[in-house]
């Protein structure tokens, strides 16, 4: 009886997880102008104006190049942060730990109204560079929370082995520790990459007309029109999310919620 | 410099640098601005204006009565979500469909995810319509500017965080434990009260936590359901760094706003961890 009522109650609310994504991959294939659900005849023209306009274009580009070099130096900081964390005991461990983390529980809208307020005194804001180290700080903690706990005290003894055997620490990084928190970064960069390419609440500050990502793009645009145009990108964006998943589930597994016995 | 010294901070050197250049000074930054005046004076009027006007006690109360609601709905359906993921699912092709169907929308923006409620709950939207079909209601429900509306988007968008939060700690659970409970004459619900669910309560909490803070410092799903009719604090702190430009004020906004979602949260993390003690 009440493992009916969970299954009931369960299903309902996986409808309700992918009934919004099915609206819009949906409307999007509406052959009317406005946005209809189900849709009324299936054609791909307005797939094709997405693809053939500039700004969309350019803006997917932006968001993915923005995405990739955050992701690349998040690593790049966050396991040789990891690495100190987990190794060595120094005055301020503690401290800096909570620090890298921090970002991952401080509202974005504080944050990114902070980057803009303190880039404005030093000049950088609405660039570039601007929206790339806001999406640093936001994304390193998601490398660094994938990576820590993979450095385990066994794996310390067979770093020390390989020192003892004469590996030098960086043979050693090589070597031994980065085969086993190669899954780690893996995991944690996907995350962090997918959290810049979807974020808003920080870009939103540091975003021009030129200079835009596409979540940005979408929400400026939603809020005053909603038509098939603003679907089929939105519908881009849901797919290519959906491949990245299946490709993942195939590759890594994302069996996450079976039990462990 | 000793060689575990001189290593540290060939490790963690340049990251600490960037962090303590975009991360710590710009809050810093705001947290001295809320204490100024235009004319760089210390003064408290920015705070005073906040907490003497009534207008921004009624935002707090709104975005924290909708934060909490949220969170509410969450737990109630994230936790039977969960327990059927772990352990009433038994073919394995759908529980990674499942679990498929969990994760798309967290690799997809809040903007895509509230668009397709903006679509879903319109005037002439699949809601209203299915609504009406089915005899429940005569006219069409103005879900789009009612709280409502945010709460449905907000907690479709936070069920995943609290499901994959509860479906770990229900996975973590030792089975043997629960079989003790059983071979010695507890009931099923007995089982669940006293052994089970206590020992997931950790992982609840924490998901319930993470829910609560990204529920009342959203800015995109209210902004996008509110059909600019509810005011959470989020659009204050928004309105005045992209249009009214007065950092002082908005920087006392940003500050009250992590301090109360902070103290809140702490509060919640102490009532868990004597419960769960």
């Amino acid at each position: 009886m009440i493992t009916l009522l969970i299954r009931i109650v369960s299903l309902a609310a996986l409808l309700y997880l992918v009934l919004p994504l099915v609206v819009i991959v949906g409307s999007s294939l509406t052959n009317t102008s406005f946005l209809a659900f189900p849709p009324q005849g299936l054609t791909l023209t307005w797939f094709g104006k997405v693809i053939t306009d500039a700004s969309y274009v350019s803006s997917f580009v932006t968001s993915t190049v923005l995405a990739a070099f955050a992701t690349a130096v998040a690593i790049l900081f966050a396991v040789p942060s990891a690495l100190a964390i987990a190794r060595y005991n120094f005055p301020g461990k503690r401290a800096l730990s909570a620090i890298l983390m921090s970002p991952l529980i401080l509202p974005h809208v504080v944050l990114g109204a902070a980057l803009l307020q303190y880039g404005t005194a030093i000049g950088l804001t609405r660039n570039f560079l601007a929206l790339l180290v806001g999406h640093i700080v936001i994304i390193t903690p998601f490398v660094l929370r994938a990576v820590l706990p993979q450095l385990t005290e066994e794996q310390k003894s067979l770093e020390e082995a390989s020192a003892d055997l004469g590996g030098r620490p960086v043979t050693t990084f090589f070597l031994v520790t980065f085969p086993q928190i190669r899954s780690g970064i893996l995991s944690g960069a996907i995350f962090a990459f997918i959290s810049s390419w979807i974020n808003v609440e920080l870009s939103i500050f540091n975003t021009t007309a030129e200079l835009t990502t596409i979540p940005v793009k979408l929400f400026n645009y939603v809020q005053y029109t909603i038509d098939p145009t603003i679907a089929a990108v939105s519908a881009v964006t849901i797919l290519v999310a959906a491949l990245v998943i299946i490709i993942l589930d195939f590759t890594l597994g994302l069996d996450v919620l079976s039990e462990r016995r | 410099m000793s060689t575990t010294a001189r290593r540290v901070s060939l490790l963690v050197g340049l990251p600490s640098l960037f962090f303590l250049a975009f991360f710590l000074a710009p809050m810093t930054v705001v947290a001295l601005a809320s204490l100024t005046d235009a004319s760089g004076n210390l003064t408290f009027v920015n705070y005073a204006r906040i907490l003497l006007d009534q207008y921004h006690w009624d935002v707090l109360w709104v975005t924290f009565r909708i934060g909490a609601i949220t969170t509410i709905a969450c737990v109630l359906i994230g936790y039977p979500l969960a327990w059927y993921l772990v352990r009433i699912v038994d073919w394995r092709p759908w529980r990674r469909v499942c679990v498929i169907l969990l994760i798309v929308p967290l690799f997809t923006s809040n903007i895509v995810r509230s668009f397709g409620w903006m679509v879903l709950l319109g005037r002439n939207g699949l809601v209203n319509d299915s609504l009406q079909t089915l005899g429940l209601i005569e006219r069409p429900i103005r879900f789009i500017g009612i709280e409502l509306g945010i709460v449905i988007g907000l907690v479709y968008i936070l069920l995943p965080f609290i499901v994959l939060a509860v479906g770990n700690s229900v996975a973590d659970v030792d089975p043997s434990l629960e079989q003790a409970s059983a071979d010695l004459g507890a009931r099923p619900a007995t089982t669940f009260w006293t052994v089970t669910f206590p020992l997931c309560l950790p992982g609840l909490m924490a998901g319930a936590v993470m829910v609560f803070m990204l529920a009342v410092s959203a800015y995109v799903t209210p902004a996008l359901l509110s059909g600019g009719r509810i005011t959470v604090f989020s659009m204050l702190i928004f309105q005045q760094y992209s249009s009214v430009f007065d950092f002082n004020y908005g920087g006392a906004l940003s500050i009250t706003m992590l301090v109360l979602t902070l103290v809140l949260v702490a509060t919640a993390g102490r009532v868990g961890a004597t419960k769960g003690a």
